[in-house]
């Protein structure tokens, strides 16, 4: 016999408060994984969704907060305020490749879809895109529309099919091979057609802008500002306040999960403690046959500890399988809801030993006052006990 | 060399409650020699089981002292008297407060580890314990699957894993059928014979009969 295996046939001999007790440490550390998973696939999304823009700065009205740049990274609707003379301005500064985009959203088959109107040509040079099947758009104007690939997956879309956008009959002339972006999930259409179709007059969105001269940054910034009345931020600065809103949402999701936690770690708290009021008798018998305070206190926050351990465990397990299947579902609004290899599962072999480890420190802190209180029965009290 | 394995002195313990203070005991002092087979007597709350907790280093007396071979159990600290209780004494109970989850070879190996015999010894240790009291074929048996003697045998198996020179026993015969009692003091006598100190807190007339020593008390006093 070892102290360890008198624990553990100490804690499995009364199944039913086991379980019960195990699975609130369990969902606790389980939420907890969840969004420490979910987050960093979040945060992994962002990285990717600015890459992906491939801007090195982006011109959007004036007042714009992160919420817009947000949005842009997520293919959300943007307020269209940027006429086109003012995008003519961006382009005729001296090292500047700039290219308007309208953001709109429709659905296909009741399921949203993010449309973009983009400079047909100038898009194609930005980007570098492949076509995977069909062919690109013919010409500045070309009515018909090209698809990412992930959206033509996900719709069953081909050349030649055709799709409703405001009541309008459009044929779908490519697909984009994947990018690995939003541009996946997205509906392309020229410019004047997005223009016309939602009456949005000539405004963008915003501007994708590309420069020759990357030490420069600033000093582009300030020349656009200067020759337009428009915001303009770098994708760095955009990727800096984006991961910023993210880093405090998911401080807020994980201070939640700490939350449930320190619920399942009063939950031990009332276990062991009544252990200890059950189990009086057996500690005077300890004593009585030689146990010292010290072997009764490591008895109890062994037995604390081991529920942690446990339920950590089975948290982590639990977690990475709801941020797995859930995660995607959960983040459908904010992110990348289809986009492959996206919406949870992140989550390394540091952060399953850190969220253990946190487990069974928070156990064994929970087992401190009770392992405390049966280690100063006196013997005669505890083995008098009926 | 002394011969007297425990000696108390002028020991007593009061209780408060409240504003009432119980007198358990109020003055005894008493001396057991090595190898004796005592009998503490007396009718039921006089003080017999305080008696015997403080003499076994379980409870603290209010006034008075308690040596074991020569060790004044004042001077020791909480540590210090767990270290004497599994190194000298060996308790049995009325009850025989067995670990009800344990098998009757478990328990003993507890109270091995207790006594810091390594774990690889501690199963035959407590399989020939068991044996000793009769009970090799019921090793793996639950408390609750063993009858109220042979509970308390293996609480005696228990009580003997450290070898210990004193065997401290309160009423260990007193919830037992008049088979079950005979075996147990038959295990006692053949204690006795081995040499070891074996004092019993008892109201078995047929125990007090067999000790060469008894001890009376009354009102918290030896009677004479």
């Amino acid at each position: 016999m070892t102290l360890s295996k008198l624990v553990i046939k100490n804690i499995t001999r009364r199944r039913g408060r086991f379980v019960f007790t195990l699975m609130g440490i369990t969902i606790g550390i389980a939420s907890f994984v969840t969004f420490l998973s979910m987050g960093g696939s979040l945060k992994s999304e962002i990285n990717r969704e600015s890459a992906a823009l491939g801007a090195n700065l982006v011109v959007t009205p004036i007042g714009s907060c992160a919420y817009e740049q947000v949005s842009i990274l997520t293919g959300e609707i943007l307020p269209s305020n940027i006429t086109m003379s003012e995008v003519a301005k961006i382009r005729s500064i001296q090292g500047v490749n700039a290219v308007p985009v309208l953001t709109e959203k429709s659905a296909i088959n009741n399921k949203p879809v993010s449309l973009n109107g983009i400079d047909v040509v100038q898009m194609m040079k930005f980007k570098g895109w492949r076509v995977a099947q069909g062919s690109y758009f013919s010409g500045h104007d070309d009515p018909s529309l090209v698809v990412g690939s992930a959206a033509a997956e996900l719709f069953k879309l081909a050349p030649g099919s055709t799709v409703t956008v405001r009541g309008q009959q459009l044929t779908v002339r490519g697909v984009l091979q994947e990018t690995g972006g939003r541009d996946d999930l997205t509906v392309f259409l020229s410019l004047p057609q997005a223009q016309r179709l939602y009456n949005t007059g000539d405004t963008v969105s915003y501007v994708a802008v590309k420069v020759d001269d990357l030490k420069n940054l600033e000093g582009y910034i300030q020349t656009i500002r200067d020759a337009t009345n428009l915001g303009v931020v770098s994708d760095k600065q955009m990727l800096k306040s984006v991961l910023s809103i993210v880093g405090t949402v998911n401080i807020t999701l994980q201070m939640i999960a700490a939350v449930s936690v320190l619920a399942a770690a009063f939950g031990i708290v009332n276990t062991m403690l009544t252990a200890t009021y059950e189990r009086k008798r057996e500690i005077g018998i300890l004593q009585a046959l030689g146990a010292r305070q010290r072997t009764i206190f490591t008895i109890f926050l062994l037995e604390s500890g081991f529920y942690g351990i446990l339920g950590g465990a089975a948290g982590v397990v639990l977690g990475l399988l709801v941020s797995l299947t859930a995660a995607p579902y959960i983040s459908q609004n904010a992110f990348t809801s289809f986009v492959k290899g996206s919406g949870g599962g992140l989550i390394d072999l540091k952060t399953v030993a850190g969220s253990i480890l946190f487990s069974a420190l928070v156990a064994v802190a929970a087992g401190v006052y009770p392992a405390w209180r049966a280690a100063r029965l006196s013997p005669v009290e505890a083995i008098s006990y009926e | 060399m002394s011969n007297v394995i425990i000696k108390a002195s002028d020991l007593a313990k009061s209780y408060e409650t409240g504003a009432v203070t119980t007198h358990a005991l109020r003055g005894v002092s008493l001396e057991i020699e090595k190898g004796s087979f005592t009998a503490i007597v007396g009718p039921s709350g006089h003080g017999k089981s305080t008696l015997m907790h403080l003499l076994g280093g379980l409870d603290r007396p209010s006034a008075g002292s308690v040596f074991i071979e020569g060790t004044d159990l004042r001077g020791l600290d909480n540590s210090g008297l767990a270290r004497l209780r599994g190194e000298k004494i060996g308790f049995v109970f009325q009850f025989f407060n067995l670990l009800q989850g344990l098998s009757a070879k478990e328990n003993i190996e507890v109270a091995a580890m207790l006594a810091g015999v390594p774990e690889k010894d501690q199963g035959a240790r407590a399989l020939a314990l068991l044996a000793q009291v009769g009970l090799a074929d019921k090793a793996g048996s639950k408390p609750s699957q063993l009858s109220g003697g042979q509970q308390q045998r293996v609480a005696i198996a228990r009580a003997l894993v450290n070898d210990p020179a004193l065997l401290l026993m309160d009423e260990p015969t007193g919830n037992l059928d008049s088979a079950s009692e005979a075996e147990v003091l038959e295990i006692l006598r053949k204690l006795h014979v081995q040499g070891k100190t074996v004092v019993v807190v008892t109201h078995n007339n047929e125990i007090a009969q067999k000790a060469e020593q008894v001890i009376c008390v009354r009102d918290g006093r030896i009677a004479a």
